[in-house]
């Protein structure tokens, strides 16, 4: 954020008003340091509210300066008072040019199934909180708005930098045997085909529109209730290990669950990449791979689009599947790379 | 959002209000003065002794704050209509330009605590601002208070960053409360789906940074899942305390506090199913007569009212045509309460959505 600094000084009898962002001054006081309680006579306040803003006050030769607990908010009018003398100031607004965008929505998939549980949505910047769930729209293919389709929880599930925002579909909804399964049902239908719609209005981390809106087009398929398996995963050595799974994977997940050991049992570093619509994790190690036996390293909470976890469905059966009740972290498939592995 | 659940004497029932330890007296020994260096400040409860629970989502740390406000009194906070635009004022911000995430009575002096996000990106500051029997709204100093915190147990480093520099792996934190000496946790993950309650014992001794625990529930008895916990309240069933936790997917579940060992598994019995296109907010528990109650106040199904007698008779929904479980009344002229406290067994006091999306502090006359 560029640094404003400027000044607007009133003549207002002796005194004048400074305004900057991070402090109001005073200046031409009489004799400032006779003032039994700066707080009393100099108040500062968001215009039209009788409420004076907390901050910290000093004084120096004759200018008595406020710096207010947090600096004072662009586009917003203030009053300044001195004893009777009122000094009103509007900050000034920076109008910014758009610039943030939807970088991807996850799974990248243009099939996604009856009961998928959620939706990463990547932006190009840092976003703002509390308005995602006015700014993101699931459209059927009749052009109507689905009906409170997400989990619109007030916390809103951004990453650190509110950069990421992930999407739960309504649980309820999919999870077989609650009453909002049996009664309003699953989100998605089979066989039809939607819109994932997030408005241009939704401003950024500056308070600033985005650049355009963003719409993701898919078709649903069956609900998929089996959960994934290590042993139909298909893995090839090369400069980068490419392993190719039968269906797509949560994006999220699969980059931070899947990893490498080698001969020795440490983690070997490198780059993850994903590819094919989340069917495919490219590992590309930081030094060349020595030959050996090595292991992949699966973390048994990664999770399919569904929710099925590995060897565990999302809701499992339990009448039917107690065999299904996985304890064990990771599951692991060993590979080698042969000493005349050559890149490809 | 919660305060510490009172001690209050059985009476006939088998139910009783969860009893504070003795041990409560000297918990602010336990506190260090220094600066509370909040990265984000979202649930709140009250311990013993005017001590705050903050709940830390951004790093994923939960605070315990002296707010040296133990005078007693039987006033609680003034009602104050659009107390979200004169926080904001306080703030020297716009309405639009504050969050409330949260809100707590301190059961000693009944003042209103409320956890604020100034401005809405990733570098909000978090503020702590409570109200006054008068109405003023002040804030709660940070600076050189005495506070301890502890890292929650399973969650990712504040710091922890993927390969390519980007740390995303973050939790919600969406209840708190304190529990028989523990304070006990929900959490929801931003990638995985999953049930995470942690208790943490308190004082934070720095070793033991508690248990994480999964929290199964059946839905007619058929299909079991985990599922993340919205809120939850404490009370005893039999003398043994229970944790009654509504589910993000709407099942409301019991299970004994006594079953949060670490890497338990922990099947809950589902006592009810709160509707659907609904989320549950908050929950109190308050005596009436000899009947003790549980308000819950709901997204769109308004505040419903669930009477305790049968929770602990209560076997559970287990057949596919038994929808309703435990039966609740629901409190019509109550509308957009999202947030609710308890200020003693008659009054409460909640953050009421109102026309025009005005936010007021209110009183409520327990029903």
């Amino acid at each position: 954020m560029p640094l404003l600094h400027w000044t607007l000084a009133f003549a207002l009898a002796a005194i004048t008003f400074e305004w900057r962002r991070d402090a109001v001054e005073i200046h031409g006081v009489p004799d400032p340091s006779s003032v039994r309680d700066l707080a009393s006579q100099f108040r500062v306040s968001v215009a039209g509210k009788d409420i004076a803003i907390p901050g910290a006050y000093d004084v120096s030769g004759n200018t008595v300066r406020f710096r207010p607990r947090f600096p004072l908010q662009d586009g917003l009018t203030y009053e300044a008072h001195w004893g009777a003398t009122t000094n009103t100031h509007t900050i000034p607004k920076i109008v910014r040019t758009p610039s943030t965008s939807v970088a991807q929505i996850y799974p990248t998939s243009s099939t996604l199934p009856a009961n998928q549980l959620k939706l990463y949505l990547h932006f190009s910047a840092s976003m703002s909180r509390g308005e995602a769930w006015r700014r993101i729209h699931l459209i059927d293919d009749a052009g109507k708005e689905v009906s409170l389709p997400f989990l619109e929880i007030e916390e809103e599930l951004w990453d650190r930098e509110a950069r990421r925002l992930t999407v739960l579909f309504d649980p309820g909804r999919i999870k077989r045997g609650l009453v909002p399964h049996n009664e309003v049902g699953p989100a998605l239908v089979e066989g039809r085909q939607y819109k994932i719609v997030i408005d241009r209005e939704w401003p950024d981390a500056t308070g600033t529109p985005l650049t355009a809106a963003f719409t993701k087009t898919f078709t649903v398929t069956p609900a998929d209730r089996t959960p994934p398996t290590l042993t139909n995963w298909r893995i090839q050595t090369g400069t980068s290990l490419t392993v190719d799974i039968p269906e797509p994977m949560d994006s999220a997940l699969l980059q931070r669950l899947i990893w490498i050991v080698d001969p020795k049992g440490e983690r070997v570093d490198g780059d993850i990449r994903l590819a094919n619509e989340e069917t495919r994790w490219i590992f590309t190690p930081s030094t060349s791979w020595a030959p050996g036996k090595y292991q992949l390293i699966v973390g048994t909470i990664l999770e399919d689009l569904a929710g099925n976890r590995i060897d565990r469905p999302f809701d499992v059966d339990s009448f039917e599947r107690v065999e299904m009740r996985l304890t064990t972290k990771t599951k692991s498939i060993p590979f080698t790379v042969p000493s005349a592995a050559t890149p490809k | 959002m919660k305060s510490i659940t009172q001690c209050v004497l059985a009476g006939l029932g088998s139910l009783a209000l969860i009893v504070a330890p003795a041990a409560a007296a000297n918990l602010n020994a336990s506190l260090k003065a220094g600066k509370a260096e909040l990265k984000s400040a979202g649930p709140l409860a009250f311990a013993p002794d005017g001590i705050l629970i903050v709940a830390d989502p951004a790093a994923a740390t939960v605070y315990a704050i002296d707010t040296n406000d133990n005078k007693a009194s039987n006033a609680p906070a003034a009602e104050v209509a659009g107390v979200n635009e004169k926080i904001a004022a306080f703030l020297g911000a716009s309405a639009d330009q504050i969050l409330i995430n949260d809100m707590a009575v301190n059961p000693i002096s009944k003042r209103a605590y409320l956890s604020v996000s100034r401005g809405k990106g990733p570098d909000a500051a978090a503020v702590i601002v409570r109200v006054d029997a008068k109405g003023k709204i002040e804030e709660l100093a940070l600076d050189g208070v005495k506070h301890a915190k502890v890292a929650l147990p399973n969650a990712p480093a504040a710091d922890a960053k993927d390969r390519r520099g980007a740390s995303l792996r973050t939790e919600a934190i969406t209840d708190v409360a304190f529990v028989e000496g523990k304070v006990v946790v929900a959490g929801l993950s931003n990638e995985e789906f999953a049930s995470n309650l942690r208790v943490i014992p308190f004082p934070f001794t720095g070793v033991d940074r508690g248990a994480s625990v999964e929290i199964f529930h059946g839905a007619h008895g058929k299909f079991e899942t985990n599922s993340p916990v919205r809120t939850f309240v404490a009370y005893h069933i039999n003398g043994k305390p229970h944790i009654l936790a509504a589910y993000t997917c709407t099942p409301l579940v019991k299970f004994p506090i006594s079953d949060l060992s670490p890497g338990k598994k922990v099947m809950g019995t589902t006592i009810a199913e709160l509707g659907n296109r609904n989320r549950p907010l908050d929950m109190i528990v308050y005596k009436k007569g000899k009947t003790d109650f549980i308000l819950l106040n709901n997204s769109s199904r308004g505040v419903m009212k669930l009477s305790t007698e049968k929770i602990d008779s209560y076997e559970g929904i287990t057949k596919q045509t038994d929808v309703t479980g435990v039966p609740y009344e629901t409190i019509a002229a109550l509308k957009g309460v999202e947030h609710l406290d308890k200020v003693d067994d008659a009054r409460a006091m909640m953050l009421i959505r109102g026309e025009g999306g005005s936010l007021d502090l209110k009183h409520l006359a327990l029903p």
